[in-house]
């Protein structure tokens, strides 16, 4: 049995060898799986040939035997016969049964080269041989067909299995489109393509297509989607083409198609295989309308959070720009009848009213400017204690009673920046210092050099409660503010500190210093200008 | 300034009605005859007829655009012109102050800034008062004698510092644009050298104010240039 073995299972293929790995440890389950097309099988003629020879190969070495052995020969022809078996088809075997009945008993059973048997054992023995090998033909063919079907099956379950773990596995649509085309090419010994609906509701091949189509394919994918119903090779419609398009059905619309080109040889296995490619099929519907429930959900939050944007704008501008103009309005009216101490407290609201109506404004241009791509900065030598304390200037009465320390080395150089837009940087943030921090807390500002990486900062650090963690992640965003119940703005300020310390090759990053406060960093990129004439 | 006195007249060249109203109001308070102009044209032909002691210009006018007005006015008369603009159009108060305006305001401006302005511009065209010297805080100017005191004490300036002193002094509460002074100081061929000037402010800050990084009277204009601010208390 040892030295048989080799070459049973070479002349054997699917019992032993195959059904064993099919029916493997979890181990095979990861590995390649691949499902034939109908073998590359041996056409009826070549297995009739075949059993033929096989016969009369049998025949012709018992006409040499001593014809003595003649009944042993009854045996060989037997293991001939369940051998073939396992290699053709019903037909060939029972061709098989009947020409090797006649072959013994015409050349070996005596008399030789004639069909008369001499006694009745022979006779028997020869009946009996008749019988046995067509029942064990036809037997052996149903297992044989009976472990296709199930090796069918266990690949079926193991491709469908590797599908879905290579889908969830993906990240993206694209890599799960890649992931199942490839897995379709290697399964079904096939090229794949996939056709999404494009911009024109045109199908368009999708890029982890493994095959170009042409023209005419694209027609019958075209078709195929739109009757919904499998086109092209093994169906009737269009069954001259090469390939086979199956629709991606998902709750009656079609999503695309699937299509499959398999070697030109090739025919469909079997009922099992069809069902295959469908299940596959569906799987990849599956895919596909899961990302476009995803886009949709995306469009869904896009449209959310513009939404939000929309109605923080209406609310907060109307609100800023609503509540000095209603100051204004009533300072005003009551200006004229107002007792003389009154005046002066009145103009005083009056004018605090315009500026903080003139800085709502001034920030919205200045993010209407920065949206619409408006700030091209114009760089020039800029000195920061200048900046500074322009901003300062600017800022009026916003800092009254806080001091302000400045700490600027005296080596401090002068670097290239827009001062205009530096200022209204520096403006933003020390006025977002003031309204987050308690009244009359210090702010301190900070200028140098990091001359290892070639940039300048300007820091401003206040010794309020720090940035809560909550607005971390949004704080350079715009229309956000620190805390919606305090304070007033319209959650511009620092949105814009970004867009023009960007706009200027910079950035801005902001921390909170331990035991401290908050601390906005801005950053320049800097290179020493050329030394200055001596007088 | 008593009644019988001839007032000095502005003309106003502003499209907006009210804008018009309320300078007339604080012109006229602060003794100042108006004229008003609603366009660029109306307002050279009133110029023309004839020239009022300043104009105030906006810079956004339906018409004729405000630098050309003040071009057409600068081809026959170097009356003074205080431009109205609004935020975010450096690049324009820039080409005014270049195309011979004699300074700006930002609006919204209040009326004691826009009355400090015309002041100085009108005081640069009479120098009615003693002009020597001049102080400031308790910084004293002598542009007779190139000397220079602080609290009394002399401030040794190099030669370059006393010429950009000298030079804001001259034109003190004008704004003077950084192309203007480099102009003066070095010479056409340095124009663009910025930050000559930026360095010999810094040294000339810390002179002459108490405080060099918050400065009094020393002013930077963002984007634009220098001013002395001689009333800075």
């Amino acid at each position: 049995m040892v030295r048989l073995s080799p070459f049973i299972s070479a002349f054997i293929p699917g019992l032993f060898q195959k059904s064993g790995v099919v029916r493997a440890s979890p181990a095979a389950i990861g590995g390649k799986s691949q499902l034939d097309w109908m073998p590359p099988r041996l056409s009826a003629l070549r297995e009739y040939l075949e059993v033929l020879g096989v016969i009369a190969a049998v025949t012709i070495a018992g006409w040499f035997a001593p014809s003595g052995s003649y009944r042993a020969f009854g045996h060989i022809y037997l293991l001939a016969v369940i051998m073939l078996c396992l290699r053709v088809g019903r037909g060939p075997v029972l061709f098989a049964a009947i020409f090797s009945a006649l072959a013994w008993n015409f050349v070996i059973i005596p008399p030789r080269l004639s069909f008369s048997v001499l006694d009745f054992e022979d006779g028997l023995i020869l009946g009996t041989y008749f019988v046995v090998a067509l029942i064990a033909g036809q037997l052996t063919a149903r297992i044989r067909a009976q472990e296709r079907s199930e090796r069918l099956r266990e690949q079926r379950a193991t491709a469908l299995f590797n599908l879905t773990r290579a889908l969830t596995g993906a990240r993206t649509m694209d890599d799960a489109v890649e992931a199942a085309l490839r897995q379709a090419d290697e399964l079904f010994s096939a090229q794949t393509a996939l056709l999404l609906p494009g911009e024109s509701d045109r199908l368009v091949p999708h890029p982890a297509s493994s095959f170009h189509l042409d023209e005419l394919e694209l027609n019958v994918a075209e078709s195929a989607r739109h009757e919904a119903r499998e086109m092209g090779r093994f169906t009737t419609r269009h069954p001259r083409t090469g390939a086979l398009h199956l629709p991606l059905l998902r709750a009656g619309s079609v999503l695309g198609v699937l299509v499959l080109r398999p070697p030109p040889a090739a025919a469909l296995a079997n009922p099992a295989q069809r069902e295959l490619l469908r299940a596959f099929a569906a799987q990849v519907a599956l895919l596909v309308e899961r990302e476009h429930l995803r886009a949709a959900s995306e469009r869904e939050k896009l449209l959310a959070e513009s939404d939000r944007l929309h109605r923080t704008l209406l609310d907060s501008v109307s609100h800023e720009l609503k509540t000095p103009l209603a100051v204004l309005r009533s300072a005003a009216e009551n200006l004229p009848k107002a007792e003389e101490t009154r005046r002066a407290d009145l103009a005083a609201e009056i004018l605090t009213a315009a500026s903080r109506l003139d800085r709502v404004v001034a920030n919205l241009l200045n993010q209407t400017r920065l949206e619409s791509g408006a700030v091209k900065p114009q760089p020039d030598w800029c000195d920061a204690r200048d900046l500074i304390s322009a901003a300062r200037r600017g800022l009026g009465d916003a800092l009254a009673g806080r001091p302000v320390r400045i700490e600027i080395p005296a080596e401090m150089p002068l670097f290239m920046a827009d001062a205009p837009l530096m200022e209204q940087v520096i403006t933003n943030l020390l006025h977002n210092a003031a309204q987050y921090t308690p009244a009359g807390s210090p702010l301190v500002v900070t200028a140098g050099v990091e001359a290892q990486k070639n940039r300048v900062f300007i820091a401003i650090a206040d010794r309020g409660p720090g940035i809560p963690p909550k607005v971390r992640g949004q704080l350079f965003q715009k229309f956000r503010r620190g805390d919606e119940t305090q304070g007033s703005g319209l959650g511009l300020g620092l949105s814009i500190v970004r867009g023009f310390m960007l706009a200027q090759g910079g950035d801005v990053v902001a921390e909170n210093l331990p035991g401290l406060g908050a601390c906005f960093t801005v950053f320049l990129p800097h290179t020493p200008h050329e030394s200055v004439p001596i007088e | 300034m008593s009644p019988t006195a001839t007032k000095p007249e502005v003309l106003v060249i502003d499209d907006e009605n009210q804008i018009r109203r309320l300078l007339r109001f604080t012109l006229e308070d602060a003794g100042y005859a108006v004229r008003e102009a609603e366009t660029g044209h109306a307002g050279l032909v009133a110029a023309a007829h004839s020239p009022p002691d300043a104009v105030i210009l906006d810079l956004g006018l339906p018409d004729l655009s405000g630098i050309e007005v003040l071009k057409r006015v600068r081809e026959w008369s170097p009356l003074p012109v205080l431009i109205l603009s609004v935020f975010g159009q450096e690049g324009s108060k820039i080409a005014a102050l270049d195309a011979g305006a004699d300074d700006y305001l930002t609006k919204p401006f209040g009326g004691g800034e826009l009355l400090a302005r015309l002041r100085a511009l009108l005081r640069r065209v009479k120098p009615a008062e003693p002009a020597n010297p001049v102080r400031f805080g308790t910084v004293e100017v002598d542009l007779v004698r190139r000397r220079v005191t602080k609290d009394g004490r002399k401030v040794k300036l190099t030669e370059k510092e006393y010429a950009l002193l000298r030079l804001l002094v001259a034109h003190r509460d004008k704004v003077l644009t950084h192309r203007h002074i480099l102009n003066e100081l070095w010479g056409p061929k340095e124009a663009g050298q910025t930050h000559y000037l930026r360095i010999f402010m810094m040294r000339l800050r810390r002179k002459i104010e108490d405080e060099p990084d918050t400065p009094k009277f020393l002013q930077t204009e963002s984007g634009i240039g220098y001013r002395l601010v001689s009333d800075a208390g």
